[in-house]
């Protein structure tokens, strides 16, 4: 890694000067970005990259040479939620891979104010840092984000706590459905029958025994104005779901499903795709509450078997040996697929322009929004 | 005061400095393909292209696409069997594009608002080249040879140019006068048409190479083959092409009570529903074809325009597919009818494929005429020498250069394996940038290189079915000899049908690699990037995870290893 300041660990900044300047700059690399899309004007040369990188037509709360791996879903999840959000926010981060593989130290990432502090308290300090702003008048909308460890486990009662106390925060969990960052460790929200380094499948079990945890009506229940899950595979609902949440006065909350080829073992390649099947097959259904009631759900066109998600991931390899246990292991998740589809009534009546299979539907100049 | 360590924070976006691709081992790169609509087009028109610009809403521009290659959509786009359409990638996920109504439509659209060709004959050599034969060969060949700046005479036996476009094929299916404006509008370019002017009689072969720098002969096929049922000939018998001939240009027809045809193309099929709709109550077509099928392979079906056989078949006419006449059935020296056996096209002893018939399934059919349409070999006169016996001309190479006759090029039907006006207009084509070649001394011009995309390389999770636009059909009872039977089809309609297109191997500008590359790898620009997209790839950045590559819907990306 190169850094230009390596001995300066210790240097104190006088950050009012320092902030204000940072600001000035970054008020400008903004403007930028939220100008049009026009080349710059220079007739006859040809732009460099880095020329172009500085006029995308969307706004880039978070920037290239982060280190996630390939595929990242998270890194894809998180993109897709800072450009949706656009530059007026301050973002806290519980510690996980986000975290970790946006900030290497000297550099960070983002390109919005940003700030981490532990595993546990993202949503405190998003708690804090709201009513700061509040005390100062200002709107910047302030927005918590997790992993599902972050989120399901170790933070969720300050999460519990800051939507009790109706918080102007949106909570953003990044759901990989493992510890991650620590080497891949079942989390309350590891699918059943998933290995992990702490839920292997082997003779005593088939992967973890326990089911995903459903927390998305457990934040629901909490009487909040907003909560949905979303997924990398459908960035249109997504950026939808967003903008919802931002809109909103008070605690707001998004489950994004990030596949992580790490951890699942995938090829880096079928990030959406598998996130795709997650959501085409009922496992991870895409669902809005609004006050503790379901507002709206993205309707399966022909629900595809769970098999066809499963056998992209060596995750649940296990599920496709010869023992018998592995045949009733995809049966039971079959069954939890097909007890969602009916719980939130997925199944839907005639092809719709915003269901599973339409939802994604592309056109000349862009998703069919 | 607030002092913040210098550990405790980092400035936005720095993350720039750290080049991760350096991580990468195989790297994303767009790849124009080949369309299957494009490879399968023997004019050589990239449908795929075209489409995209109506899709633009750039029909001009569209229309402009089509005539670099074929100066006749509007004839194409009506009586095109379409083997674009058979390989149309949306088959295998709904129903292929019906390119031939966007074609026509692009084609009337310019003849309705006064589109020129963009044509500028004042570039090139000048030099002075003769076309023999103004049917779509010679009239393509004539057209671009005009584009690259070259004096040519287009030479005809019959007053007025078009070929069978104008002398045979049913005005019904071609009306005359979309076919007049254009060809009216192609020798308006500056090509100097001489009608009545038969090569062999008015001119002569030595003639025409000593006063011409180049030769194209596109004389089409004019002789009709001998026909004779196990040596036995009807005394008074016509051939299909002679009836139809003589129909189109005056209108009459015989009109037996009932009639066999023996043959299997347009010429039989455009026959029997002339002679069905004047009035002859039984019209039977005996051909060894297949009909469109689980039961027939792909070359095995009878070579017409698929919505013809439909159309045929809703008029009337008996079709006896897989079958052939080995027997006639004579009351006294006339014809009363045929012995019919099944057969079937399999591969034979010596690896070829041949007709095989199959003993005991023999069937008698009785008529009062026997028609054949077996098709029709090149007139020699004029030509004998270099036809040298033949047939035909059989060029080695697909420009119609023929070997020991330097500047002398042919093309079209006098091929012997062609048969449809878009082979004939794709052979003038290659005809003239082969003269031109060959004029400036050049080298032949290279093939197209492109591989031609599959259909597995489509990810269909991007595209929704969608019911394939049909022209307004005229019911069989208004149909007459002489009104189009397949009406044309709104801007609307057409705009909605060219939505359908997958853009196969070319770059839809749908943003999905921009939107998933997890890695902000990929810029997007309003200026156009080399390759004609408006996307590129920031290789300091991606890591090469292949994301883009798959949710590409138009295979335009592909991943390299490094
Ligand atoms: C009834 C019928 C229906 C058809 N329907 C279709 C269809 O639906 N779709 C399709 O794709 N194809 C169809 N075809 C086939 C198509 O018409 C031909 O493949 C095409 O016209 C061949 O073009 P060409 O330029 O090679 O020859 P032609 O069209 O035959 O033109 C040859 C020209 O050369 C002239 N000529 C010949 N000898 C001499 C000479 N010695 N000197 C000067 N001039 C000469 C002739 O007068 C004629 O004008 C049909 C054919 C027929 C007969
Ligand atoms: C209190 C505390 N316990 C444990 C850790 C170690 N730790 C860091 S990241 C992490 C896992 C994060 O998992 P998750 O929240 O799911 O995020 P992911 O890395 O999967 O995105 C753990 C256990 C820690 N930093 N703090
Ligand atoms: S381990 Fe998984 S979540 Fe973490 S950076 Fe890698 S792919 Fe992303
Ligand atoms: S879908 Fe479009 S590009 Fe692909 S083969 Fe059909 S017409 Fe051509
Ligand atoms: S998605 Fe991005 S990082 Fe991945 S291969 Fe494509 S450009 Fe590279
Ligand atoms: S993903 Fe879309 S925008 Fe990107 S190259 Fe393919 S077609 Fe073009
Ligand atoms: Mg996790």
């Amino acid at each position: 890694m190169t850094t230009t300041d390596d001995t300066a660990v210790e240097t104190s900044v006088d950050t009012t000067t320092d902030i204000a300047a940072r600001k000035a700059a970054l008020r400008n690399r903004l403007k930028d970005k939220r100008g049009s899309n026009e080349a710059p004007a220079r007739a006859g040369t040809a732009f460099s990259i880095a020329e172009l990188r500085e006029h995308q037509p969307a706004f880039r709360g978070l920037e290239a040479g982060h280190r996630a791996c390939q595929g990242c879903g998270e890194a894809l999840g998180a993109r897709l939620v800072a450009e949706s959000a656009g530059p007026d926010v301050i973002l806290t981060n519980a510690t996980g891979c986000l975290e970790i593989f946006t900030s290497p130290w000297p550099q960070s990432a983002w390109r919005v104010p940003w700030i981490h502090s532990l595993f546990e308290n993202s949503a405190a300090i998003a708690a804090g840092v709201e009513a700061a702003m509040k005390h100062l008048g200002k709107s910047t909308k302030v927005i918590a984000q997790g992993g599902d460890g972050g989120t399901f486990d170790i933070g969720f009662q300050a999460l519990s706590g800051m939507l009790e106390r109706m918080h102007n925060v949106l909570y953003v969990c990044y759901d990989n459905e493992a510890y991650m960052n620590t080497g891949v460790q079942r989390s309350g929200s590891t699918p059943h029958a998933a290995a992990t380094t702490t839920s292997p499948a082997g003779l005593e079990r088939m992967g973890k025994r326990h089911l995903k945890k459903d927390l998305l009506s457990i934040i629901a229940a909490h009487h909040i104005p907003y909560a949905a899950s979303a997924s990398v595979a459908y960035p249109v609902d997504l950026r939808r779901k967003v903008r919802r949440a931002m809109e909103v006065e008070g605690p707001t909350f998004l489950q994004v499903h990030c596949p992580c080829p790490l951890g699942w073992g995938h090829e880096s390649s079928v990030t959406v795709e598998v996130a795709r099947l997650a959501v085409q097959t009922g496992l991870f259904p895409l669902v809005e509450f609004e006050r503790g009631e379901v507002a709206g759900v993205m309707p399966l066109r022909n629900p595809k078997p769970v098999t066809d998600y499963l056998k992209l991931q060596n995750r649940f390899r296990h599920l496709f040996s010869n023992d018998p246990r592995a045949r009733e292991e995809r049966e039971h998740l079959q069954a939890l697929a097909d007890h969602t589809i009916e719980k939130f009534n997925l199944r839907g009546e005639e092809a719709d322009p915003l269901d599973s299979e339409g939802a994604d539907t592309v056109r000349r100049g862009g998703l069919v929004a | 005061m607030l002092v913040l360590t210098r550990g405790g924070y980092a400035l936005p976006g720095t993350s720039t400095d750290f080049k991760t691709g350096t991580w990468r081992t195989s790297r994303p790169q767009h790849q124009h393909w080949a369309a299957p609509c494009h490879s399968a087009c023997p004019a050589g028109e990239d449908a795929q292209a075209y489409i995209a610009q109506v899709q633009e809403n750039h029909p001009r521009e569209a229309w402009e696409t089509i005539v670099t290659v074929n100066p006749l959509p509007s004839v194409t786009g009506r009586i095109c069997p379409h083997p674009c359409e058979q390989a149309c990638n949306r088959g295998s996920f709904d129903t292929p594009l019906a390119i031939h109504s966007i074609e026509r439509f692009l084609g009337d659209e310019a003849r309705r608002q006064g589109w020129t060709y963009p044509v500028d004959p004042g570039r090139g050599a000048g030099a002075a080249v003769a076309v023999v034969g103004a049917g779509p060969a010679g009239l393509s060949a004539a057209y671009h040879l005009r584009r690259r700046g070259y004096q040519v005479t287009l030479f005809d036996a019959l007053p007025e140019a078009g070929g069978l476009l104008r002398s045979a094929i049913p005005i019904n299916r071609l009306p005359r006068d979309v076919l007049d404006a254009d060809i009216t509008r192609i020798l308006g370019l500056g090509i100097e048409f001489r009608g009545r002017t038969r090569l062999g009689v008015d001119v002569h072969i030595d003639e025409l190479r000593s006063d011409y720098r180049a030769l194209f002969l596109a004389p089409g096929t004019a002789k009709a083959k001998a026909w004779s049922v196990d040596g036995a000939v009807p005394t008074d018998h016509r051939t299909a092409l002679e009836l139809l001939q003589e129909w189109v240009a005056a209108g009459s027809l015989p009109t037996p009570q009932s009639v066999i045809l023996h043959g299997g193309g347009n010429t039989a099929l455009d026959l029997c529903r002339a002679m069905k709709r004047a009035g002859v109550k039984e019209v039977h077509l005996v051909t060894a074809s297949g009909l469109p099928g689980p039961g027939t392979e792909p070359d095995d079906i009878i070579n017409v325009v698929p919505r013809e056989l439909n159309q045929a078949v809703e008029e009337g006419i008996t079709i006896h597919p897989h079958r052939t006449i080995q027997r006639l059935l004579f009351r006294g020296s006339k014809v009363v009818g045929v012995e019919m056996v099944a057969l079937r096209k399999l591969p034979t002893k010596s690896g070829r494929t041949g007709r095989i018939a199959f003993e005991g399934t023999e069937t008698l059919l009785h008529a009062d005429m026997v028609i054949p349409a077996i098709g029709e070999n090149v007139e020699p006169t004029g030509f004998s020498t270099l036809l040298g016996g033949k047939e035909y001309f059989r060029p080695n190479n697909p420009f119609g250069r023929l070997d020991h006759t330097p500047g002398v090029f042919v093309g079209g039907d006098a091929r012997g394996d062609r048969g449809t006006v878009s082979a004939a207009i794709g052979d003038g084509r290659l005809a003239a940038i082969a003269i031109d070649a060959y004029i400036r001394q050049g080298d032949d011009p290279e093939e197209n290189g492109r591989d031609t995309i599959d259909f597995a390389h489509i990810n269909l999770n991007y595209f929704e079915p969608a019911p394939r636009v049909e022209e307004p059909i005229l019911p069989v009872a208004e149909r007459t000899d002489t009104a189009e039977i397949d009406g044309p089809l709104s801007g609307a309609a057409i705009t909605r049908e060219a939505a359908r297109c997958f853009s196969c191997g070319n770059c839809l500008a749908c943003d999905n690699c921009w939107t998933f590359c997890p890695d902000n790898a990929v810029i997007k620009t309003t200026a156009l990037a080399k390759d004609g997209s408006h996307y590129v790839f920031d290789y300091e950045y991606c890591k090469g995870c292949g994301v883009c590559a798959s949710e590409c819907p138009c295979g335009y990306i592909v991943m390299n290893p490094e």
